[in-house]
């Protein structure tokens, strides 16, 4: 039996390439056009980088959103203080006993 | 429609390439450990055949490697997913899939590892050669779990198909290999025996 050249495993290898990068591209380019389907494409094949990009931690399920109870009460405005100099007493001068 | 292959093309074209070369990576990995785990199990007898199928599994390795090479440039100029050299380089650090995408960056090093092996064997020993080769089988396995993990084209019926198609008689020409190793280990092992056996009796005889 002859050895088989590698000539068709080269063609038969660019052959399967060229068909699936010819089939991928009319699917992406398909989906891509309905907006149904470019939805769905998008949340297949490519999700968020936010969802996929880094292995997130599990999210805490979200709170229910309640309405703020009170009513934002506008806080008054405290009394103005009239600055009053603390007053020095002088201290008696020191003296001291020398021997 | 024109319009939409270029506005594709020009948007996700390195993503297409990633996802074609990757698939003919893939199919050109389990021709070729096929192949390689038949002439090793050694159920072929026709020496002509073996050498036809040794030189198309050699063929097969050669165009995998280069398949595996343009996966790796088109991930790395993917502008989505912008990987950096450090992403395809060393394993589990690219954030997304990390471990799927990590046994991948092992299962590439592994091929180009052993499969380059093979011209430099003279330098490494036929029999270092032979035992190093045998792990070529973990870069088919590491391989299809990469592309069950990471792949976004694993969910398709004619991918599941092929992987499943192939990795049921692979499977069993590993099993089938093992255990003709192991046979051929048990023959040497009665061959020297024997040998053995042989010589001292002929020294018995001629010195009774």
């Amino acid at each position: 039996m002859n050895t088989p050249r590698p000539r068709a495993v080269v063609i038969g290898s660019l052959s399967l390439f060229i068909a699936l990068f010819v089939v991928l591209t009319f699917e992406l380019s398909a989906s891509a056009s309905t907006s149904a389907g470019k939805a769905q494409a998008t949340r297949k094949a490519r999700p968020a980088p936010a969802e996929t990009k880094t292995d997130a931690e599990p999210e805490a399920p979200a709170a229910e959103y309640l309405e703020p109870e009170a009513e934002y009460v506008e806080p008054e405005p405290e009394p103005e203080v009239e600055y009053v100099e603390p007053e020095v007493e002088e201290a008696p001068p020191v003296v001291t006993s020398s021997s | 429609m024109i319009e939409a292959i270029s506005h594709t093309l020009s948007t996700q074209g390195w993503w297409i390439v990633s996802r074609s070369s990757a698939m003919v990576a893939f199919v050109l990995v389990t021709i070729s450990v096929f192949l390689g785990l038949t002439m090793a199990g050694k159920p072929l007898r026709d020496p002509g055949f073996t050498k036809a199928v040794r030189a198309v599994h050699e063929q097969t390795a050669l165009a995998a490697l280069v398949a595996i090479g343009v996966h790796i440039v088109a991930v790395l100029a993917d502008p989505w997913l912008q990987p950096g050299v450090a992403g395809v380089a060393i394993p589990f650090v690219l954030g997304l899939n990390r471990f799927w995408n990590g046994i991948g960056v092992i299962a590439a090093y592994l091929a180009f590892l052993l499969g380059l092996s093979f011209y430099l064997r003279r330098h490494i020993g036929a029999k270092r050669w032979r035992i190093a080769h045998r792990a070529t089988i973990a870069v088919y396995v590491l391989g299809l779990f990469h592309a069950l993990g990471a792949g976004t084209d694993t969910g398709s019926l004619p991918f599941l198909l092929f992987a499943a198609v192939t990795a049921v008689p692979i499977a069993i020409l590993f099993v089938y290999r093992l255990g003709a190793g192991r046979r051929a280990g048990e023959r040497r092992r009665l061959a020297v025996r024997a040998r053995r056996r042989d010589a001292a009796r002929g020294a018995l005889l001629e010195n009774p």
